[in-house]
């Protein structure tokens, strides 16, 4: 993305090139900013910048990856504290990343103050030290040019940033980082008081800690613990130790420690008491961890290791699943409280615990419960945050539990009102004075679960809905499992094809907000119909996807792909049947149809060389385009940020990346409703491909590639289909340029052949037992 | 000796830098071969408006490299108008075959002063274009004829049973070879700085001098997953250009220029394509047959390192003496920018021979399609 400059932020400069420095420089560049990242200067190395320079070094390696494009390393340059503070004092944000001592950074910030210039931000990344206990001592002048803007690791995808502004802080500089942060950096942007760990690390800190406490006081096992802890609770499989080994075991006594001395006597945190003294052994002896020698679980030889709190002894990893894990699988996170088993109470103690705290302090730490829930979600990867989780437990059952056990009853769940209702068809939240609130979103901001809470779809089935986003523009919402595509999907595409203009619509965004947007075609139906050998229900299926993606495209008005995480095989060949895209930034797409032995064949194939063949910028003659999609198609090549995917091909440069997830939606319909005035569908493309002579070139490289031993046995027959395809079959010339439809038949026929081998079923049916390819 | 002979005055390259990740690798092709011409145009001293032709040789003759690149060149290198311009492509060979072209015209009497250049930007330009497209049905007859290289180096090593082993020494002693010449300067007499993006470019960008015999064996193969040929024992795709100023040798005595070298005989030849790596031992017997010689009479020899394996069949079936082949690094080392290796390793061969005193050398390569192309020179 570029064009940063109407947020007034051009420029950002990183001091501390530690992994939360690079971190943020990284995402800054991925924004479209120039960097400058430093650190202190090194002195009697062959560079004064050798630290910042070793930092953007282990950037353009990460992995994940920090940067959405290895080119934009390049705009991020390295300096040192000692010799550039004017170029420091050049940038429009100065964040500060270094180390949590109150005095070093605040003898930072003395350097800083006198070349600030006017309207320059300076922020601290801490997660700790308080606003007030940073900016003490300095200036008026600094203390307006100051808040605290505290990410989350990794700042690339961790989607929350907490901001805290002073007393003194300049609320036009505050609303100025704010801004840059959502739109530019793509942060859901949360204000939070100055009290201690602010929000999300208040609560998740508590969480941990109290889990640890309770795990060994209750002789419950680690990985029994995980399991009740992650997925039933909807949190992030690495429940809780697993948390602590990746985030490191010496990050909680410290964070610990610094919360101690700021909260008041009274609060619950202090009332977990201390950490187990394994912890401080396991630290002693560098088991902090992944980055350490191993912490709660450990890899040894290869094996899976986990360690027994009582004893301090590892053993093999068992992976159990508790009754009570088991239990909320069917009957959710109520099942998972109440169920009476060692693990089940277990879990009450520690979500009730994590629950009532929030319950408690959720007036002291934020405007209301929709921020705090927001900050678990996006800071800690939470499904519900802790208000969420009461309101779907029920207040009043959780008061009652907490009652029943002679436990306090914070005030906000004292009455079992919900904190989150609908009024009018608006999300409304119970704010810290008690009283219920519509929810707020910041302009440009639309969700579709907003939409859906407004009134019932224009149409829905089992797999998609139809929604109206106002204005005349309609969205497509795919809702099965994983968002995967079946008959229905395609039949409500294909109803909001006929349904639309007659309803008067102007346009169609096909959005979704689940994790992702698609993982392309249910391939358990095709693995049905190979096993009973049912081909012409396959050859169905394939011409009733080319037919409504033909449509999709064909319609008489303009059709808008807007989506955001993975977009593989049909999922992707959908967005390549859109007028036009508008993609969040962390969007991975590929077509991977080839991954279960089969080829692209919903018209895929053809819609991405007709998008390569007429990309302004691409290479004569015949081949290039024809090249350029069997690579991303043989080698079922995923981009891992929509920046990559512009780069194979999939986006258009007239298509739009969005940093903000949340903005997406409102920028699709803002695209839909700008191109819908004198819409005319695009014009058939006319493909001059090469025939058998192009072929001939790819089986050669298919062969190479066989041979080196990259390629297996039944990767060669997929790539020659796909050759087969993508060159134009046996009758192409490239004299005689051929239509779209010409290949979607090859594909079809391409796809009916490979369905009746062995191999390929063999891949289907691996894919869908274990979720990943199988190289035959 | 025949006045109609030609002779080398003068030779000039590019750095030689890794496709892709080189610092040349943003540098148009035709830029890059027109600043060593002019360079070497000016060490020379040639009068501009006495050069009859310019002939470039390229192996993949098309987008940046496309239409006549040999006259442009010649108009970007700013040479008078009425110097005329060729492009020819023999692959690895084509610079080479500029020469033989520019010795055979002298000796027609069509002309006494020639350009003879070479460019191969492989970063730019992909090896086998941007658009390959055999033809089907011959393709089916005989898949050979487009055989890939990498699978030309495998069936050469299994042909002369050459290990692995074998192939790094051959390797390891370029590399050693190269970074020696580099260190004791012997590299930069021949090498024109190039204005790059990134600033002026004025060494070689491929050359691996910490590469050790353990390094190489730790590599897996490159193109045959059973094979034996990896990255480390075939040259590098390059970035480069080189030229050689050829003329008669009656105009290098009536214009004072000092020649390096009496080009003596040439020949071409060919050979199966899925040994293409033997090439040379067929031109090089006809070249060395042709200038009334044999083999023992070799001082020094340039043999294109296409691949170690390649390089080793020849030294076998020649009876090349080891010690006298590629004294200052091959391409193994020093890369293999296609089109413009012919010209830099004859170039060098002259400027050796010139530095050791010795009066016979033999320039050879092996060409894809199967072919070998090999010059004979001789000390004036």
């Amino acid at each position: 993305m570029d064009g940063v400059a109407p947020l007034g932020i051009n420029s950002v400069g990183i001091i501390g090139a530690g992994v939360m420095g690079a971190g943020i420089a990284a995402q800054a560049a991925n924004a479209g900013a120039k960097v400058l990242l430093v650190d202190v200067a090194s002195e009697g190395s062959a560079s004064r910048n050798a630290i910042a320079e070793a930092a953007r070094t282990r950037l353009a390696k990460s992995e994940p990856a920090a940067l959405m494009h290895p080119g934009f390393l390049s705009r991020i340059a390295t300096g040192n504290i000692e010799d550039d503070l004017g170029r420091l004092a050049e940038c429009d944000w100065i964040i500060e990343a270094v180390v949590e001592k109150a005095e070093v950074k605040r003898a930072i910030y003395r350097r800083l103050e006198p070349v600030l210039r006017p309207g320059v931000a300076v922020s601290s990344n801490t997660s700790t030290v308080p606003l007030a206990a940073l900016t003490e001592g300095l200036p008026e002048r600094f203390r307006r040019a100051f808040l605290i803007t505290h990410f989350f690791n990794p700042p690339r995808y961790m989607r929350l940033l907490e901001v805290v502004a002073g007393p003194d802080s300049d609320p036009e500089t505050v609303a100025r980082v704010s801004a840059f942060a959502d739109r530019a950096l793509g942060k859901s942007v949360i204000q939070c008081k100055d009290t201690p760990g602010f929000i999300a690390n208040r609560i998740g800190t508590f969480w941990l800690h109290a889990a640890l406490i309770e795990a060994v006081r209750r002789g419950i096992g680690v990985e029994a613990a995980d399991a009740v802890l992650g997925r039933p609770a909807g949190v992030p499989k690495t429940g809780v130790f697993g948390l602590l080994d990746l985030i490191g075991l010496d990050l909680l006594p410290h964070v610990l420690t610094s919360l101690r001395a700021a909260l008041p006597a009274d609060d619950a945190l202090l009332g977990l008491g201390p950490a187990p003294e394994l912890v401080g052994r396991l630290i002693a002896a560098g088991a902090t961890g992944r980055k350490g020698t191993g912490g709660f679980y450990r890899l040894k030889d290869g094996a899976k290791e986990v360690i027994d709190l009582a004893t301090g002894d590892y053993a093999l990893a068992r992976r159990p699943v508790p009754p009570a894990a088991k239990a909320a699988r069917r009957g959710g996170l109520r099942a998972l409280l109440a169920h009476s088993s060692h693990e089940g109470r277990f879990a009450f103690a520690v979500l009730s615990a994590t629950l009532a705290y929030a319950a408690k302090v959720m007036p002291d730490i934020a405007a209301d419960a929709e921020a705090v829930d927001r900050a678990m979600r996006l800071g800690y990867g939470w499904k519900q945050g802790p208000f969420e989780m009461i309101d779907a437990l029920g207040a009043g059952w959780l008061a009652e539990r907490l009652r029943a056990e002679g436990r306090t009853v914070p005030p906000a769940l004292a009455d079992g009102r919900p904190f989150y209702r609908t009024d009018a068809g608006r999300l409304s939240v119970l704010d810290r004075n008690g009283a219920y609130r519509a929810v707020e979103r910041p302009p440009g901001v639309l969700l579709l679960a907003d939409v859906k809470r407004a009134g019932p779809p224009l149409a829905a089935n089992r797999s998609a809905s139809l929604w109206d986003l106002g204005d005349g523009v309609a969205c497509l919402e795919f809702h099965s499992k994983m968002n995967a595509l079946d008959p229905w999907s395609l039949a409500m595409a294909n109803r909001a094809v006929r349904m639309l203009p007659a309803k008067g619509f102007k346009g169609l965004v096909v959005h979704n907000d689940g994790a992702n947007f698609s993982v392309g075609a249910n391939i358990a139906l095709l693995r049905v119909a190979a096993a009973l050998r049912l081909w012409p229900a396959i050859g169905w299926l394939l011409r009733r996807g080319q037919t409504v993606f033909s449509r999709l495209k064909l319609a008489p008005f303009p059709v808008v792909g807007a989506p955001s995480g993975l977009a593989l095989g049909g999922g992707c060949e959908v967005l390549l049947h859109c007028d036009a895209l508008v993609v969040h930034a962390e969007t991975y797409i590929g077509l991977v149809e080839t991954a279960v032995g089969i080829v692209p064949s919903w018209g895929g194939c053809a819609a991405l060389l007709a998008q390569l063949a007429t990309a302004p910028e691409r290479q004569g003659g015949p081949m290039p385009p024809v090249i350029k999609a069997f690579e991303a198609i043989a080698t079922a090549k995923v981009s891992k940020s929509a920046e990559e995917a512009r780069d194979l091909g999939f986006l258009r440069f007239s298509d739009s990346i969005v940093m903000n997830r949340d903005r997406v939606l409102a920028e699709a319909k803002a695209r839909v409703l700008a191109m819908a005035k004198g819409y005319a569908p695009s014009p058939p493309v006319k493909l001059a491909l090469p025939g058998p002579s192009g072929e001939a070139a790819l089986e050669l490289a298919v062969r190479d590639y066989a041979r080196k031993g990259v390629a297996s046995p039944h990767d060669v027959t997929v790539a020659g289909e796909l050759a087969h395809v993508l060159t134009g079959g046996s009758s192409a010339d490239v004299i005689v340029p051929v239509d779209e439809k010409t290949v979607r038949d090859l594909e079809r026929a391409a796809v009916l052949r490979l369905a009746r081998t062995p191999q390929t079923r063999a891949r289907v049916a691996h894919m869908l037992k274990t979720g990943k390819p199988l190289r035959n | 000796m025949d006045s109609r002979y030609a002779v080398i005055v003068g030779y000039a390259r590019s750095p030689f830098t890794p496709a892709h990740r080189g610092a040349l690798a943003g540098v148009r092709p035709d830029q890059l071969a027109a600043e060593v011409v002019r360079s070497l145009i000016a060490r020379t001293a040639v009068s501009p408006a006495d050069i009859e032709d310019l002939i470039l040789g390229c192996a993949f003759p098309e987008g940046e490299q496309g239409l006549n690149l040999g006259r442009l060149v010649a108009l970007q290198a700013e040479l008078p108008p009425a110097v005329a311009g060729a492009t020819v492509n023999r692959f690895c060979g084509s610079s080479m075959q500029a020469m033989h072209m520019a010795a055979g015209a002298i000796a027609l009497g069509a002309g006494d002063v020639f350009v003879c250049a070479g460019v191969e930007s492989m970063s730019r330009v992909p090896m086998g274009g941007f658009n390959p497209l055999p033809h089907p049905g011959f393709y089916k007859r005989a898949p050979e004829a487009y055989i890939s290289m990498g699978e030309t180096a495998e069936n050469v090593a299994r042909a002369y049973s050459l290990d692995r082993a074998a192939q790094e020494a051959f390797a390891f002693d370029s590399q050693q070879k190269a970074a020696d010449a580099r260190a004791s300067g012997r590299l930069a007499d021949e090498i024109v700085p190039i204005a790059a993006a990134s600033g002026t470019v004025t060494e070689d960008g491929c050359l691996r001098p910490e590469t050790t015999l353990a390094s190489l064996a730790a590599l897996r193969p490159a193109f045959d997953a059973k094979g034996t040929v990896t990255a480390g024992t075939s040259s590098p795709l390059t970035d480069g250009a080189a030229a050689v100023l050829v003329t008669s040798e009656e105009y290098a005595r009536h214009h004072s220029l000092t020649p390096l070298a009496r080009i003596r005989s040439v020949a071409v030849s060919g050979c199966r394509p899925e040994v293409m790596g033997i090439g040379p031992v067929g031109a090089s017997k006809k070249a060395l047959a042709r200038a009334g010689i044999a083999v023992g009479d070799l001082d020094l020899v340039e043999l294109n390192e296409a691949f170690a394996s390649q390089a080793l069949a020849n030294i076998r079936d020649l009876g090349l003496d080891p010690a006298r082949i590629n004294l200052d690094g091959g391409a193994i080392a020093l890369g293999h920018p296609l089109g413009a290796t012919g010209a830099r390793i004859t170039g060098k061969a002259a400027q050796l021979l010139k530095r050791t005193g010795g009066r016979f050398a033999l320039a050879t390569q092996c060409i894809g399609g199967g072919q070998g192309i090999a010059t004979v020179l001789e000390a004036l």
